[in-house]
C-alpha cells in the first residue's frame, strides 16, 4: 500500500471514475474505423482490380454527385442558419421545380425547339424550375412554418415531415406514380477531353454550374444587404428586429434563395439522370442534409464542402474500402460507408468541418 | 360497501364477457352443398353484387405496379359482357364489386390487408398479392384459414408453391422464378454464347430470387458468374457498381429489376469502362414503355425476358388489338409492367370457377335469373385447382396441386430496337420440375 | 361586400380544384356515403362549399354583413370558380388536348362527378347554384341558436363519420350479433337511407339536449360530493377495463390485428418517449432498435435460422431457443447495442445527434438487407418461419389472443415509464433536458444518464421488434425504413411529448386510423401528412400534453403577459 503523496497532494493510484473511459472507447472506435478503412483500401489496391482510369472516373463522378448534394445542402443550411429548423420538405421543393420544368421540356422536345436552341431551352428550363421551387418554398414557409416560429424545435420538425409527405403525395396525385423521362438534349451527350481524361459533358456542366452558383450565393450572403440581414437574424433575431431589419421579409428571402438553389439543383440532376418521379427528392434531400451536417450546419462553405466530400465518399468509398475485404456486394453498403465516416468525423469534430467545435446550438 | 362495489365491477365485466360469447351468426336456409362444405358458402343476395377482393400494392414507391395489376382486374370484369366498354359485366345476374386493400409490399401490410378481407363475409376470392413478402406465411395463410382463395398475379418466389410451404387456397398465375431465370440463363449461354455473366438485384425478393436462379442455372450450364451485386431502390447513380462489375468484363449483365433503376443502369452501363461490349438483359419488371422512354437510345440492343403475351390461345391479335387499346382508353397510359396481364387471367379464372360452382337456393347450378346465389368455398377452390388449358393472354393455364398455374410457361426474349420492343427473337417453353 | 367575399370564394373553389386534380374526388366517388344516393367524392365537394360559406360568413367587427348573404355570395364565387374550371377542362378534352399527360386525374369520369352528372352545360350552372345555396345555408347556420346549430352540424358530421367508419363498426356490430343491415348497405357500402335518417335524428337530438343541458350537467359534476364522484369513476374504470378485456371478441380479427399494431407502436412510443421526451435526446433512428429486436428474435427462434441449419431435426418444431427464453436475451442484446450507439454521440447536440442517429438507423437497415450478412439474416429474401409465441395452445397467431400479450407488455412498459419519470433517474433527465451544463455542474453525470436513456430506450424498442416478429412470422428488411422512425416520433409528439396516455392516443390516431382508412390507399400518406401539419399548427403541445411541458411551451406567452403587466402605465 504505497500511496505516497506526490508533491501536488494527489495519490499516485488513479481512482476509476477519473479514467476517461468514454474517451478510451471513442478512441478505440475511431482507430477501429480508421484501421478498417486503411486496411481495406490497401487490400483493394493490392488486388489491382481497378485501374487508375477507373478511380479517376469514380472521383469525377463523385464530384458531380457531390455538386448536386452541395446545392441542395446549401438550401438546408441557409434555412437552418436563420431559423434553426431542419426543413425536411426541402427535397420536395427540389422535386416540384423539376416536374414543372419537365412539362415544358417535353413541349420543347415535341416541337424540336429543344435541340435547335439548346442553350435558350436550358436557360428557360432553369428559370422555370428555380421559380417554381422558389414559390413552393415560400408558400411552405408562409403556411406551415410561420405559425410555429416560437415553438420548441421538435414541432417544426414534425410539421416539416408532414409537409414533405403531403407534397410528395400531392405530386403523385397530380402527375401519377409512373417514372417520367426527360427528353435527351443532344448537345449534352458525349464527352469532353479535359486534361487527358474523358469527362461526360453532363458531369462537367453540373460541376461548373454548381461552382458558379456557389460563388454567386457566397457573394450574395457576404456582400448584399439581404445576406447581411440573413446573418443578423441568424445571430440574434430580437436584436436584429430592434435594429430595423424586417425579420419576416428576411426569412422569406432565405426560403426563396434556398428554393431557387434547389430548383437549379433539380435541373442539373435531371441532366445527368433524366428521370422525374414523385419520390425523387427524398434520398437526395436526406443526403444533402447529411452533407450539411458534415460540413457544419449553418455554414455555407461547410455545406458545399460537405456535399463534395459525401459525393466522393459515396462514389469511391465502397469500392475502395470493401472490395479488398472480400465483402460481397460492397456497393450495397454505401450508406454504411457514408454514415460510418460521418460518425467518425463527428466524434472528433462535433460541429462538423466548419461548425465551431462543441457548438452549443442545442 | 366494498364488496358490493367489487361485485358491481365483476357484474359489468361478466356482462361483457357474456355478450362477447354470444357470437355466431344465425344462418338462413342454405342448400346442402353449403352445410357440407367445410368452409361454407358465400351468400350473394339477389340484387347485390359479387364481391371480389384485391390485395395489391397501391401506395408507396411500387404503387405503379399494384395499380397496373388492379387495372387488369377491372378490365377482366369489364370484358365479362364480351366487350371493353368500361362497364363491368355480370355473373349469374349479379354485378361485380371490388374490395380493394393495400398490401404495402410488406409482410405487415399483407397481414393487415388479408385480415381486412378475411373479415368481410362477402368476399368470394382475392386477387393478390403484389409482393411475395406480403403473401408468404401471412396473406396466404390467413386467407387459406378462412377458406378464401388467393390468386396472385405477380408473386414469383418459388417458396410460395413449394410442397412444404404451400397454403391450400393459394394459387398464382405469375410464372415461378425458376422458369424465367432458367430461361434467361439458357438464352445467354446457348443462344448468345456468353460464358461469363454478372448480375445486379435491387433488394427485393423478386429480383434477388430471379438473379439467383439465373446464376445457378448459368453455372450449371458451364458458365462463370463474375459478380453478383446489389443496389438500393431510389438511388440514381450506379457508376460505382458498374465500374466494379466492369473490371471483370462480363459477356452478359443481367439485372432483373424495375423501370426506374433499370433505365438508369442501362444508360450508365453504356458509359462504363469494361461494359461496352456486354449484352444487357432485363426481365419483366422492365417490359414497359416507361422503361423504354426512360432508358432512351441506351436500351437499343438489349434483351428483355417475359411471358410471351402474343400467344393467346391461338388468337394472337387479341392482346394488341383489343386489350391494349382498351387499357389505354380507360387508364390513360400504357401498362407499367406485365403483371396486368397475369391479373387479367387470374380474374378470368376466378370468374370461370364462380360460374362453374355457383348454385341457387335449391342447390341447382345458378343462372342469370337465380336471384340469390351461393358459392361454396371449397368447391370454388377445387374448381380453380382443376383449371386446365384455360386460355389466358399469358398462355394456356393449367394449375397444379401446389398452386402454380403457369407450370408451363413460354418465356420469350424480345430485343429493343429504336426504342421499342420487337417481336420475340427467341422463346422457349419451360416446364416446372425440369 | 361582394368584393370582400371574392377571395374566400376563390380559395374554396381552389380547394375543390386541388381535390379534383389529385384524384381524390373521382377515386372516392366509388365509396357511397349514403348508398345509391351520394358518394364520398361529391360529398367532399359539398363539404368544401359548406365550409367556405361558413368560414366566410363569420361576423367581423368592421362589416355587418348578414351571414346568410355573405355565405351565399362566397359559395357562389366558389361554385363559379370550379364551374369555370370544369368548362375549360371540358373544352380542352373535346379539343383533343391531352390534359392527362400532365394531370393524370382529369378524366371524363371526374368531370362527370363535378357536374353532378348533369352534363357539360347544366353541370357548371348547377355548381354555381349549389355553391350559392350551400353557402347561404352555412351562413344561415350562424344565425341559429347554439343548440340548433350544434345539433345540425353534429348530426351531419355523425352521418359522415358513421358512414366512413363502416369497416370498423360493421365488425363491432356483427360481433355483438346485432344485425347491421338497417344501418349499412353491406354490398354496396354506405349508409342506408333509413340508417341516415336515424343517425341524423339521433345525433342531432342528442346534441341538442346536451347543449341545452350542458351547464346543468357541469354544475352537477362540480357539486358532486367526493365519495359519490369516486364511486362513479370506479364504475367508469371498471367498464373501460371490461371493454378493453372483451374488445377482441367484440370487434373481430381485423380490428384486433390493427389494435395489435397499435400496441406495438405504443411500446415503441414508450421507448422513444424515454429517449426524446424524458432525456431530451433527438433520436431519428429509433427503427434500429426495432430491427435489432425483430431480427434477434428471428435468428434465435426461427426454424429457418442459420443457428439451426446444421441440426434440422432437433429444431424442427421450434427454433434454437424458446420464445420466452429468447426474449430477455434479445432485450439484453438491444441494451448493449443501445449503449454502444450512444457512446460515440454523447458529445453531440441537437440536430447533429439527429442526423447521426438517423444514420445508425440507415446503417442497420442496410446491414439487414445486405448480401454480406444474408447468410445470417436472410438478406432480401427475409427471415422466415418465425414461430408464434408458445405455448401453442394459446394460439398466439390469432390476433385476438396476441392482443392480450401485447397489451400486457404495453402495460408493463407504461408502468416502467411512469415509475421512471418521477424517480431519481427521471429527475436527472429533466435537469439534463433543461440545460446540460448546469446539470453537469450540479453533479448530474450527463454521460451516465445519456447512456442510460439510450440503453433503456433500446430495450423497450426491441420489445416492439420481438412482438413484431412473433406477430407476423416473416421479417423483411423493408419493414425497417426511416418512415418507421418518423412514425414513432410523430406518435409521441402528436400525443404530447413525455406524456404516457399521449403515446397511446397518438398511436391510435396515427397508426389505427390509417388502417381504418385503408380503402383510401393512395391518399393515406397525403392525409397523414396533412394531419401532422394541421395538428402541429393547431395544437403543438400534442393531444394529451404533459402539464410541465405545457407550461414550458407557453412560457413565451406567459413572459409576454408578464411583460405587459409590468410595462402597463399606472392608471
Amino acid at each position: 500500500m504505497n500511496a505516497a503523496p506526490s508533491p501536488s497532494g494527489s495519490t499516485r493510484r488513479i481512482p476509476f471514475e477519473r479514467l476517461p473511459v468514454r474517451r478510451i472507447i471513442l478512441v478505440a472506435l475511431s482507430l477501429a474505423i480508421i484501421y478498417g478503412v486503411v486496411a481495406g483500401s490497401a487490400a483493394t489496391l493490392r488486388l489491382g482490380q481497378f485501374t487508375g482510369a477507373n478511380w479517376r472516373q469514380l472521383v469525377i463522378n463523385g464530384v458531380a454527385r457531390g455538386s448536386v448534394y452541395a446545392l441542395i445542402a446549401i438550401g438546408y443550411t441557409l434555412v437552418y442558419g436563420v431559423l434553426f429548423m431542419i426543413n425536411f420538405a426541402h427535397g420536395e421543393v427540389f422535386t416540384s421545380g423539376t416536374y414543372a420544368a419537365y412539362f415544358v421540356a417535353v413541349g420543347f422536345a415535341g416541337s424540336g425547339f429543344l435541340n435547335t436552341h439548346p442553350l435558350v431551352s436550358i436557360a428557360i428550363l432553369l428559370v422555370i424550375s428555380m421559380t417554381v421551387s422558389m414559390v413552393v418554398a415560400i408558400v411552405l414557409e408562409r403556411l406551415a412554418y410561420r405559425p410555429l416560429r416560437g415553438a420548441p424545435r421538435l414541432v417544426p420538425l414534425i410539421t416539416a415531415i408532414g409537409a414533405s409527405l403531403f407534397l410528395q403525395y400531392t405530386m403523385r396525385g397530380l402527375f401519377g406514380a409512373n417514372v417520367r423521362s426527360y427528353p435527351e438534349i443532344d448537345v449534352l451527350q458525349g464527352t469532353w477531353n479535359i486534361f487527358g481524361t474523358e469527362i461526360l459533358r453532363k458531369q462537367a456542366i453540373v460541376i461548373v454550374s454548381a461552382l458558379v452558383l456557389w460563388i454567386v450565393l457566397y457573394l450574395v450572403v457576404a456582400k448584399t444587404r439581404t445576406g447581411r440581414s440573413m446573418r443578423a437574424v441568424g445571430e440574434d433575431r430580437e436584436i436584429a428586429a430592434l435594429m430595423g431589419i424586417d425579420v419576416d421579409r428576411t426569412i422569406v428571402a432565405t426560403f426563396a434563395i434556398g428554393g431557387a438553389l434547389a430548383g437549379a439543383a433539380g435541373i442539373l440532376f435531371v441532366f445527368v439522370f433524366n428521370q422525374v418521379i414523385f419520390i425523387m427528392g427524398f434520398l437526395p434531400g436526406l443526403k444533402a442534409f447529411t452533407a450539411a451536417v458534415l460540413g457544419g450546419i449553418g455554414s455555407i462553405s461547410g455545406a458545399a464542402v460537405g456535399g463534395l466530400v459525401l459525393g466522393i465518399l459515396e462514389a469511391v468509398g465502397p469500392n475502395l474500402f470493401l472490395t479488398g475485404a472480400a465483402v460481397p456486394s460492397p456497393n450495397q453498403l454505401q450508406p454504411v460507408v457514408a454514415f460510418g465516416i460521418l460518425v467518425l468525423v463527428l466524434i472528433f469534430l462535433p460541429g462538423g468541418f466548419f461548425g465551431a467545435a462543441g457548438d452549443e446550438r442545442a | 360497501m366494498k364488496r358490493s362495489r367489487t361485485g358491481k365491477l365483476l357484474l359489468v365485466v361478466a356482462a361483457f364477457a357474456m355478450i362477447a360469447a354470444a357470437c355466431g351468426g344465425g344462418s338462413t336456409a342454405t342448400p346442402d352443398k353449403c352445410t357440407s362444405d367445410p368452409f361454407g358458402c358465400v351468400e350473394v343476395k339477389a340484387g347485390t353484387p359479387i364481391t371480389v377482393g384485391t390485395l395489391l400494392v397501391i401506395s408507396g414507391p411500387n404503387a405503379a405496379l399494384g395499380q397496373d395489376s388492379q387495372n387488369g382486374v377491372v378490365l377482366a370484369a369489364d370484358y365479362l359482357d364480351g366487350t371493353f366498354d368500361a362497364k363491368s359485366g355480370q355473373i349469374d345476374g349479379h354485378d361485380i364489386s371490388f374490395d380493394n386493400q393495400d398490401d404495402g409490399c410488406s409482410a405487415e401490410g399483407g397481414q393487415t390487408g388479408a385480415q381486412a378481407l378475411a373479415s368481410n363475409p362477402d368476399v368470394v376470392g382475392v386477387i393478390g398479392t403484389s409482393c411475395s413478402s406480403a403473401a408468404q406465411g401471412v396473406a396466404d395463410k390467413i386467407l387459406s384459414d378462412k377458406g378464401i382463395v388467393l390468386i396472385s398475379p405477380s408473386n414469383t418466389g418459388p417458396a410460395l408453391t413449394s410442397p412444404s410451404q404451400h397454403q391450400p387456397f393459394y394459387l398464382r398465375t405469375a410464372h415461378n422464378d425458376k422458369l424465367q431465370g432458367a430461361a434467361v440463363a439458357d438464352f445467354a449461354y446457348n443462344e448468345l454464347g456468353a460464358r461469363t455473366a454478372a448480375t445486379i438485384h435491387d433488394g427485393s425478393p423478386y429480383a434477388d430470387g430471379l438473379q439467383q436462379v439465373f446464376a445457378d442455372t448459368f453455372q450449371q450450364l458451364g458458365g462463370t458468374i463474375t459478380a453478383q451485386e446489389a443496389i438500393q431502390v431510389g438511388e440514381t447513380d450506379f457508376t460505382s457498381v458498374l465500374t466494379s462489375i466492369g473490371t471483370s468484363t462480363p459477356d452478359v449483365l443481367y439485372y432483373p429489376i424495375f423501370a426506374a433503376e433499370g433505365a438508369l443502369i442501362t444508360q450508365q452501363a453504356r458509359q462504363t469502362a469494361g461494359l461496352e461490349n456486354a449484352t444487357l438483359i432485363g426481365s419483366d419488371g422492365m417490359t414497359s414503355t416507361d422503361f423504354l422512354n426512360a432508358a432512351g437510345s441506351a436500351a437499343d440492343g438489349m434483351y428483355l425476358s417475359g411471358p410471351d403475351l402474343t400467344a393467346f390461345g391461338g388468337d394472337q391479335s387479341f392482346y394488341t388489338n383489343d386489350f391494349l387499346p382498351a387499357y389505354r382508353a380507360q387508364f390513360g397510359a400504357d401498362p407499367a409492367a406485365v403483371f396486368h396481364a397475369h391479373a387479367y387471367d387470374a380474374t378470368n379464372m376466378l370468374f370461370a370457377a364462380i360460374k362453374e360452382v355457383a348454385i341457387d337456393s335449391k342447390g341447382d347450378p345458378a343462372t342469370d335469373s337465380s336471384g340469390t346465389i351461393f358459392v361454396p368455398r371449397t368447391a370454388l377452390k377445387d374448381a380453380l385447382f382443376a383449371t386446365s388449358n384455360f386460355p389466358g393472354i399469358t398462355g394456356n393455364l393449367t394449375c397444379n396441386a401446389d398452386g402454380d398455374c403457369q407450370t408451363t410457361a413460354t418465356i420469350a426474349m424480345v430485343q429493343v430496337e429504336n426504342g421499342a420492343m420487337t417481336a420475340p427473337v427467341w422463346s422457349k417453353q419451360m416446364t416446372l420440375g425440369n | 361586400m361582394i368584393r370582400r367575399k371574392l377571395r374566400p370564394g376563390v380559395i374554396g373553389g381552389a380547394v375543390i380544384l386541388y381535390l379534383a386534380l389529385i384524384g381524390m374526388v373521382e377515386a372516392f366517388e366509388d365509396r357511397f356515403i349514403i348508398s345509391n344516393v351520394i358518394g364520398l367524392g361529391t360529398t367532399l365537394v359539398l363539404v368544401t362549399l359548406i365550409g367556405t360559406g361558413y368560414l366566410a360568413s363569420k361576423p367581423a367587427e368592421e362589416h355587418h354583413d348578414p351571414p346568410a348573404l355573405a355565405g351565399l355570395v362566397t359559395g357562389a364565387f366558389a361554385g363559379l370558380f370550379i364551374a369555370v374550371c370544369v368548362v375549360i377542362l371540358e373544352a380542352m378534352l373535346s379539343a383533343g388536348i391531352q390534359v392527362r399527360n400532365v394531370f393524370v386525374s382529369v378524366t371524363p369520369g371526374l368531370l362527370n362527378v363535378l357536374e353532378f352528372g348533369a352534363g357539360k352545360i347544366l353541370g357548371p350552372i348547377l355548381l354555381v347554384i349549389v355553391g350559392a345555396a350551400l353557402g347561404a345555408a352555412a351562413g344561415a347556420l350562424r344565425t341559429l341558436a347554439v343548440e340548433w346549430r350544434g345539433a345540425i352540424v353534429y348530426g351531419l358530421s355523425m352521418v359522415l363519420g358513421i358512414s366512413l367508419a363502416e369497416p370498423l363498426l360493421v365488425g363491432v356490430i356483427d360481433g355483438l350479433s346485432i344485425p347491421s343491415d338497417w344501418l349499412y348497405d353491406a354490398a354496396r357500402g354506405g349508409l342506408t337511407v333509413t340508417g341516415t335518417i336515424i343517425t341524423l335524428v339521433a345525433a342531432g337530438v342528442g346534441r341538442w339536449f346536451w347543449l341545452r343541458k350542458r351547464d346543468t350537467v357541469v354544475q352537477f359534476r362540480a357539486h358532486m360530493p367526493d365519495d359519490r364522484r369516486r364511486k362513479y369513476s370506479r364504475v367508469a374504470a371498471g367498464v373501460i377495463i371490461g371493454v378493453l378485456v372483451a374488445l377482441p371478441w367484440i370487434v373481430g380479427t381485423f380490428i384486433s390485428d390493427v389494435l395489435g399494431t397499435v400496441g406495438l407502436y405504443v411500446l415503441l412510443g414508450l421507448g422513444l418517449n424515454i429517449v426524446v421526451g424524458y432525456a431530451g435526446l433527438l433520436d431519428l433512428g429509433y427503427v434500429a432498435f426495432f430491427a435489432v429486436g425483430a431480427y434477434a428474435t428471428g435468428v434465435l427462434t426461427s426454424t429457418a435460422s442459420f443457428l439451426v441449419t446444421s441440426n434440422r431435426d432437433q429444431f424442427a418444431a421450434h427454433g434454437f431457443l424458446n420464445f420466452w427464453v429468447a426474449l430477455p436475451v434479445v432485450v439484453v442484446i438491444a441494451v448493449i447495442i443501445g449503449a454502444a450507439i450512444g457512446a460515440p454521440v454523447l458529445r453531440l447536440r441537437g440536430d447533429y445527434l439527429a442526423i447521426v442517429t438517423l444514420g445508425f438507423g440507415e446503417i442497420i437497415r442496410t446491414l439487414v438487407l445486405s448480401d454480406w450478412l444474408a447468410p445470417y439474416l436472410g438478406g432480401a429474401q427475409g427471415l422466415l418461419r418465425v414461430p408464434p409465441a408458445p405455448p401453442n395452445s394459446w394460439n398466439l397467431r390469432d390476433p385476438r389472443n396476441l392482443y392480450y400479450l401485447i397489451m400486457a407488455f404495453g402495460l408493463i412498459g407504461a408502468l416502467v415509464a411512469y415509475r421512471l419519470k418521477d424517480s431519481r433517474v427521471g429527475r436527472a433527465w429533466a435537469a439534463m433536458r433543461e440545460d446540460e451544463d448546469v446539470a453537469e455542474a450540479m453533479g448530474v453525470s450527463v454521460v451516465r444518464y445519456k447512456l442510460l436513456a439510450f440503453a433503456i430506450g433500446a430495450g423497450v424498442g426491441s420489445l416492439g421488434g420481438v412482438f413484431f416478429a412473433a406477430k407476423i412470422g416473416s421479417i423483411f428488411p423493408n419493414s425497417f425504413s426511416l418512415l418507421v422512425s418518423i412514425n414513432v416520433l410523430s406518435v409521441i409528439i402528436l400525443g404530447g411529448i413525455g406524456s404516457i396516455p399521449g403515446v397511446v392516443i397518438g398511436a391510435f390516431v396515427l397508426v389505427g386510423l390509417p388502417e381504418f382508412l385503408r380503402e383510401f390507399g393512395e391518399f393515406r400518406l397525403l392525409i397523414y401528412g396533412a394531419i401532422l401539419v394541421g395538428i402541429m399548427i393547431l395544437r403543438p403541445e400534442g393531444l394529451i400534453p404533459n402539464k410541465r411541458r405545457l407550461r414550458e411551451l407557453h412560457v413565451a406567452d406567459q413572459e409576454a403577459q408578464m411583460g405587459e403587466l409590468v410595462t402597463e402605465e399606472p392608471a
